[in-house]
Order: C-alpha cells, then structure tokens, then sequence
C-alpha cells in the first residue's frame, strides 16, 4: 500500500477527534491525515455501491472535501467515522440516482427461480469445510466486484452498507427513502442473488433445491 | 412462523427485531434446518463482501488521493478558521453547551453562595457591601443594603 508518510509537524498517536479539532483550528496537514487515515475505507464502500473504480475514486473524494466543509457541524456524539461513512453513502447513492435518471432504483425483485436455484447452506458449508478455504473464499473475493456489479442499485447499496457499515433496517430506511419492510425483503434478495452468483463463480455444485416450508 | 416470514428477518442485527418477532424467529429457527442453514449462508457471505471490498480498495494505488482532496479545498477556508487558544476555547464551549450553560450561570451561583454566608454569619460588615464577581461577559454584584441583601447580575462589559 502506498500511504503518504505522515507530516512531521503531527504527531502519530493523535485521535481522530484531535485531529478533527486542530483541522477545525485551520490545521491543513490534520485534515490530510484524517483523509489518509480513513481513505481506503472510504473507497471501499464508495466502491462498493457506484461499482465502478473512476466513480468510487471521485464519490469518495468529494465525501471528504463535503466532511471538510462540514467539520463545524460535526457533533461528537457519534465517531468520526460514522459521520463519514454517513456522507460517503450519501453522496454514492445521489451519484447513482444521477447517473442513472432513467432507470428506476426500486429494481423488480430477484426471481423465484433464481432464489431456488442454490440449495440453503452450500455457500456456508463451502467456505467452513472445504480444505483449500482460505483460497476459495480469496477466489470469491476477488470476484465480488464483479458480483456486485449483477445486482440492481438499490439491492447492492443495502447490501453493502449493511455488511461494511452494519447500518440497522431503520438506518437503511431512512438513507433510501424507502420502508423498513422493504429493506428487509430487498436485502434478503440481495443477499440470496450474490450467494447464487459466488456459488457459481466457485463451481460449487448445489446438492438440490432450497426446502421451505 | 413459515420460512417465507422467517427468511426476510435472518441475519438481523441484536437487538433489532421486535421482541415478538424475535421470539418468533427463535423458535422457527429451532425447528428448521433449511433457515438455519440460510443463516449460516448470510453469515457466511458478509465476511466474503467485506473482505472482497477491503482487497479491491487494498488494490487501488491512492498514493495521490490526499492531494487531490486537498486541491479540492480553497486556500480561504483555511484561513478564516479559528487558530488561537481563545477562539479553539469558544469553539469547544459552544460544541458543549452544557458546560457553556454551566459558566454561564457561574457568576449567579457564586453569588449566591456569598448571599448565604453573609447571612449566617450575621451580616456584621459596612451597612453596605459590594462584591464583584464576573466571567466572560457576565458579572454579578452581591449589594448588603440596609434593606437586605440585593443581588445583581448584569453584563460585565458594562463596568457594573
């Protein structure tokens, strides 16, 4: 990894709220190193909802030139981070809605045919038994983006900010504008989608159709 | 509770179903292998997002992401921050309001601890006694009056 070295003028062990109040106090460098601080993380979740690297690059830029000149507003009852994250998810899903003006983000629900296609708990007992896990699940891994990218918008921005940010039903809901149930249902389809693709990508073989009752 | 009903709530985090619906999904998942296996599926696939996620961003070189942030910021709005101890002081008060409320009131407090012991111990002073007591832009003057004592608080710029 390439992380610019920190400026001498700072010290190393400074937390992000002391970084936060001397970039408050006029402190460029602070300010720089809370960019650096958190700027993969930030990427990652941009990336994961714009899906694509050049958007996820200026989504995550522009969320910390908007948390710059929101730093007076911030309030410390939540982390820093948090309150990052906010904006972040905030400026991806309004870039998707942008990019996208024609398309509908409440995309039609996953397929039952789809849903039944892999059995419940291969994914799971793949990666929990298979002796070669470590490399299965970096198999998958690297292919998540690519996973990612067969979802519809709004499935896969509830999935990631769910798993990387573990925001609540409640929290997703009023993020989206959409109700609690429905971001119930449409995790779960997103889910199930992305479990139907890895499985496939894993050539892991479904030993028969999901039973419900 | 159906595994139609159970499958949407799987993978909630504590606390986050209602009680009864978590009562609910208790017992369906005690007696059904299919959703438990379901939820072993979710388990299973948060770790791969994350992971998945945190390589592909491990992967992108952003050497030069800072800089670009940073271009992105006018040199004005670093400059009309506040820099000296006096002005970081007011940006902590007024961020903790609270403890703004609290020194605000300091002055009348400390007045009226004075009141209390002139009181008991029987207001032996001058017929009439004056004491200042200010902070920041608040102050108070304690008054022992042939009347009694009179408390006033007032703005300290003032000159009171």
């Amino acid at each position: 990894m390439n992380f610019p070295s920190v400026p001498p003028s700072l010290p190393m062990a400074l937390s992000d709220l002391e970084l936060v109040e001397r970039a408050r106090g006029g402190d460029p460098e602070a300010f720089r190193e809370l960019v650096v601080r958190h700027q993969r993380r930030v990427y990652a979740v941009a990336l994961g909802i714009v899906k694509d690297r050049d958007l996820a690059w200026d989504v995550s830029q522009e969320a910390f030139v908007r948390v710059h000149q929101h730093l007076a507003e911030f309030r410390e009852e939540s982390s820093f981070t948090t309150w990052l994250h906010r904006i972040t998810a905030r400026v991806a899903i309004d870039v998707l809605r942008k990019e996208r003006p024609g398309r509908r983000s409440d995309v039609a629900d996953v397929p039952e045919a789809v849903l039944q296609e892999a059995a419940p708990g291969v994914l799971a007992t793949a990666l929990g038994t298979n002796p070669q896990e470590t490399m299965l699940r970096h198999e998958l891994s690297a292919r998540l983006t690519e996973a990612l990218g067969e979802l519809p918008d709004l499935h896969r921005a509830i999935l990631v900010l769910r798993e990387m940010d573990g925001l609540s039903y409640e929290e997703l809901s009023l993020r989206l504008g959409i109700p609690k149930g429905t971001v119930m249902s449409r995790l779960f389809h997103a889910r199930k989608k992305m479990q139907a693709l890895l499985a496939g990508y894993a050539g892991i073989d479904a030993p028969g159709r999901g039973n419900a009752r | 509770m159906r595994c139609a009903g159970a499958a949407p709530l799987l993978g909630s985090l504590p606390g986050e179903l209602d009680p009864t619906e978590a009562a609910l999904l208790g017992a369906h998942l005690a007696t059904c292998e299919p959703c438990r296996a379901r939820l072993a599926d979710i388990e299973a696939l948060s770790g791969v997002v994350r992971d998945g996620l945190r390589d592909e961003a491990a992967r992108r070189d952003l050497s030069i992401f800072a800089d670009g942030v940073m271009a992105r910021i006018p040199a004005s709005a670093w400059q009309g921050a506040p820099a000296g101890p006096l002005e970081r002081l007011r940006a902590f008060l007024r961020r903790h309001r609270v403890l703004a409320a609290a020194s605000a009131l300091a002055p009348a407090l400390a007045a009226l601890a004075l009141y209390l012991y002139i009181g008991r111990t029987g207001g032996t002073g001058p017929s009439e006694l004056s004491v200042e007591v200010t902070s920041e832009d608040l102050a108070a003057i304690v008054l022992d009056t042939s009347d009694g004592p009179v408390i006033l608080v007032g703005d300290g710029s003032e000159g009171t």
